[in-house]
């Protein structure tokens, strides 16, 4: 199967898009972690100001999944800053369905991706991976990447609301 | 101690733009700074800006021994979570040395927790350096939890070369996964 194309998500798009951040949620095992709806995936992305930004592989219909599924992987990313080199682009979810791997579909999504960075003036992509996920860890390594948890110690650390609520109300 | 926390405007940018100088200097990186004050009013402070600021500022008679009044800063954008929406990445916290231990650090993050619970975020991230321990310690005190250690998620990143080498403008030959 050779045939696909990679395009801007639209708003038709979200229920598509949601399951596949839960197949990769389940491939993480985090699928009950999974809390975003369609309504805000289409809030979100597609309003005035967007928080992040969506492209969808979709295959001919005559190579839909075995669910008749044309929209086969799809890339979510959005632009942070770095006070010392500026605008980054930051990947926050990859994937591809596994029936559809092994034909570029990863790569020319990459390729995509690293376009819009250069495009935009980014100095860096920047995405986590779980330490555990070798065949990702090694796939990004060929493609050149660094382990900045490694190799300079970062830890990426988080606050839940409940958390944030204290914080905020205190004086 | 007075101190007022407040919504950075573009004539901060010369005081953040020294103060990220001095945090750079605390993680020995400061020869890795390419932006310029400039860059920041730039980026900060046009239509859509990729980041926010806020300043914390003390009383002339307060300020520090070089004489600034703008003794603290942190930096944020809103990210999100594919799994729970928006979030508010912080990106930034910064107080200078001589006015440490009088909660201005924690006054500017519960600045950047309200913020981000009013623009409708769920979460506050931010990385940590392993061995700031100072900082790893203040930060659990918050009901923070380090990412890394307890899920195993690593921070990557793609630049120069590599990201050109991804976007196809270098040779390279793709050995499939």
């Amino acid at each position: 199967m050779d045939k696909f194309i990679l395009r801007r998500a639209e708003p038709k798009d979200v229920s598509d898009i949601l399951r596949l951040i839960k197949e990769l949620a389940n491939f993480e095992k985090m699928e009950d972690q999974v809390i975003l709806t369609e309504k805000d995936l289409l809030e979100d992305g597609f309003g005035d100001h967007p928080f992040y930004h969506c492209m969808v592989a979709e295959v001919p219909k005559q190579h839909q999944s075995a669910d008749g599924h044309v929209i086969v992987g799809f890339a979510m990313y959005y632009f942070t800053y770095d006070p010392w080199i500026g605008k980054l682009l930051y990947l926050e979810d990859f994937y591809v369905m596994k029936e559809y791997r092994g034909f570029g579909i990863g790569s020319e999504i990459l390729k995509k991706l690293s376009e819009t960075a250069v495009r935009t003036r980014c100095s860096s992509m920047h995405f986590i991976v779980a330490e555990w996920n070798k065949p990702s860890i090694d796939f990004y390594k060929r493609r050149g990447a660094a382990d900045l948890s490694l190799e300079e110690g970062w830890r990426l650390f988080k606050i839940d609301k409940q958390n944030l609520l204290k914080m905020s109300s205190e004086e | 101690m007075d101190f007022t926390i407040r919504a950075a405007s573009l004539d901060d940018c010369k005081d953040i733009s020294r103060m990220i100088l001095k945090l750079a200097e605390h993680d020995n990186v400061s020869d890795q700074i390419k932006i310029t004050q400039r860059d920041l009013e730039q980026d900060g402070f046009s239509k859509n800006p990729f980041f926010h600021g806020i300043i914390a500022e003390v009383p002339e008679h307060f300020k520090s021994r070089d004489g600034h009044t703008k003794v603290g800063y942190s930096l944020y954008f809103y990210t999100y979570s594919s799994w729970k929406g928006r979030a508010v990445y912080m990106e930034d916290l910064y107080v200078m040395p001589e006015f440490r231990g009088k909660g201005i650090g924690k006054a500017l993050m519960a600045k950047v927790s309200q913020l981000g619970l009013a623009a409708g975020c769920t979460q506050l991230n931010f990385t940590v350096l392993d061995w700031n321990k100072s900082s790893l310690d203040f930060y659990r005190k918050q009901g923070c939890w380090d990412v890394t250690s307890d899920l195993g998620y690593h921070c990557m990143r793609c630049e120069g070369d590599a990201l050109e080498h991804l976007g196809g403008h270098l040779h390279f030959t793709d050995q499939s996964q």
